[in-house]
């Protein structure tokens, strides 16, 4: 009987949460200025960072498909959390029948799916247009899925801080994920770095999903490639626990 | 027969204010049950906590017999929640909303669609059914946030302001929703600072003041409690000649206050300072050309209780036989 009943409200938590995700999408994702950020700046910085800076396909390929599937994934975030509290929206969700796990998880689940979609868009033009050969494609496939998770999740930490402005969610987003765009093996290899930079890029999320897409696309990479998977199952329940912290912060101060 | 609500000692501070102190009261199935208060009274902080969006600090609060702090899980299934600003996602259609929202209650998926169309008729939006909410008028965001509340047919509600703002046909309908609603057995938890409002469609009201709850009862029992705020409502010719210290002399009047053209005259004893009057008005060679007395109003008992000064309200609306009040602006 309780057996029973657990796994009933397991259904409605699953069913709950693929209503949300499926609103995030409609309210927030399939809007013109996300989808055009979604996959216009990318491209935008991979041409501002390659450009006569002698990088191989694959290799421009590789960081191309790393920028997209973080800044998509951990974008949206720090934006539709801050947002629905503006509207009142987020007392709707809050006040339904639904747990917070439930609720974190849809929202990590919305931004990562859009994140991979946005990172077909970068695969397919290397695909059909540069004749990029992908070394192992089932492993890419995992890397950019777990990639979006955990990022999805990173971007979540930031919307779970309770404020209601998005102005003030978005700069202490901003410092702290552009400057990782710096120091985790994108446009400086890990092989490269100096000792000090390399113990820095093991603290960034970023720099396991960029050594795995290079498995992937380029056949090698710096660290072990069940490593960079393993860590970003492990960051993405990391990240999730400041997220539901968080959130219970929020019901105490009222936000 | 088990109370919908029962709060226990609840206390909620923000830092060190303490914005909630220790109030405990029940509401009982099938009643609609208002709670007033001023601005900054505590009020909103309570039903928040009662909706579960906002952790108290100290204090239990049962809705249905289930503790929310145990398992808010079936106390969430069975409440509605109408806050004070319209919470639609605007971007989606009204449809849309109410689908959502059905998702989120579980509403069967067999019954969602014939919940949504029979509500959308019963609000009026039924024509609006594909718009975008971006497009409705602020009544119309109104109709569909309560449509919302009530797709998965609650048995309490929490309505927090509902009509401020709406033009009077939105509000009579949203009015007639309530009591509709509460006739089929929902009880209603109404968080209002309209008084007449309360006094209209309450059963029971309580009175939140500096956290505290400083009345509870039904509005014709806390009007019979508050003798002191009875009063004669008069109106001399030539009306020149009547001043406030005049009247202010009468024997037993508490508080003297002009209202429009007449003068309002508190008093425990209306009978006798009719008495007074009419023996002023024979002696000074006057002519008495309105003269009412007033029981207590709910906004009397409310405004004694928290201490704002009589006489600051608008009055428009009619009660026995007389103009009562309603307050002016938001409270």
């Amino acid at each position: 009987m309780i057996r029973s009943i657990r796994l009933q409200r397991l259904r409605d938590e699953m069913a709950q949460a693929w209503a949300v995700t499926i609103k995030d999408m409609r309210v927030y994702y399939l809007q013109p200025p996300m989808i055009m950020f979604g996959l216009i700046l990318p491209f935008f910085l991979f041409f501002s960072f390659s450009i006569k800076r002698d990088v191989g396909v694959e290799v421009g390929i590789a960081r191309l498909l790393a920028m997209t599937t973080f800044f998509t994934a951990s974008s949206a975030g720090p934006v539709i959390i801050p947002m629905e509290r503006r509207m009142g929206t987020y007392d709707r969700l809050m006040a339904a029948p639904m747990s917070l796990a439930t609720l974190l998880i849809a929202q990590t689940l919305v931004g990562a799916f859009f994140a991979f979609v946005a990172s077909a868009v970068p695969l397919l033009v290397g695909l059909v247009w540069l004749h990029v050969i992908i070394s192992n494609a089932v492993l890419l496939l995992a890397g950019l899925l777990l990639a979006s998770l955990a990022f999805s999740a990173f971007g979540l930490v930031f919307g779970s801080i309770p404020v209601q402005s998005v102005g003030s969610i978005m700069m202490p987003s901003t410092l702290i994920r552009w400057p990782l765009l710096f120091i985790s093996g994108i446009f400086i290899p890990l092989s490269e770095m100096a000792p000090w930079a390399l113990a820095l890029s093991y603290l960034s999320p970023l720099t396991y999903a960029q050594d795995v897409i290079n498995h992937a696309v380029l056949g090698a990479g710096y660290l072990n490639r069940w490593l960079d998977l393993g860590v970003l199952v492990v960051l993405l329940i990391v990240f999730l626990i400041p997220a539901a912290r968080l959130h219970q912060r929020s019901r105490v101060l009222g936000y | 027969m088990k109370a919908a609500i029962e709060v226990h000692e609840l206390t909620k501070y923000y830092g060190d204010h303490l914005a909630v102190n220790h109030i405990s009261f029940d509401v009982r199935q099938g009643e609609i049950f208002g709670f007033l208060g001023p601005n900054g009274a505590g009020k909103s902080t309570t039903q928040r906590m009662l909706t579960t969006l906002l952790e108290p600090t100290s204090g239990q609060i049962l809705i249905d017999g289930h503790d929310l702090a145990r398992d808010a899980y079936p106390a969430k299934r069975i409440m509605g929640m109408v806050p004070e600003e319209s919470n639609v996602y605007i971007e989606l259609s009204a449809w849309d909303n109410l689908i959502f929202t059905a998702q989120l209650y579980r509403v069967l998926a067999n019954q969602r669609n014939a919940r949504a169309r029979e509500l959308l008729e019963t609000f009026g939006l039924s024509e609006y059914r594909g718009v975008k909410v971006e497009n409705f008028s602020k009544g119309m965001r109104r109709r569909l946030t309560i449509a919302m509340a009530i797709i998965h047919r609650p048995s309490l509600l929490f309505l927090d302001e509902p009509v401020p703002g709406l033009d009077a046909q939105s509000a009579r309908a949203i009015r007639e929703m309530i009591r509709q609603l509460n006739a089929t057995g929902t009880t209603v938890f109404l968080t209002t600072h309209d008084i007449e409002e309360a006094n209209q469609l309450c059963d029971r009201v309580a009175i939140i003041n500096h956290g505290q709850i400083a009345a509870i009862d039904t509005p014709e029992r806390l009007k019979a409690a508050f003798r002191q705020v009875q009063s004669v409502e008069v109106a001399l010719d030539p009306e020149g000649r009547l001043d406030r210290d005049a009247l202010s002399a009468f024997s037993g009047v508490t508080q003297v206050i002009k209202a429009g053209d007449k003068w309002r005259l508190y008093t425990e004893d209306p009978s006798s300072l009719v008495h007074q009057i009419v023996r002023f008005a024979e002696e000074n060679g006057m002519r008495v050309i309105y003269l009412n007395t007033l029981g207590p109003s709910l906004e009397d008992v409310f405004l004694k209780i928290t201490g704002q000064e009589m006489g600051t309200v608008r009055h428009e609306n009619n009660e026995r036989g007389t103009k009562r009040a309603k307050m002016g602006g938001r409270q």
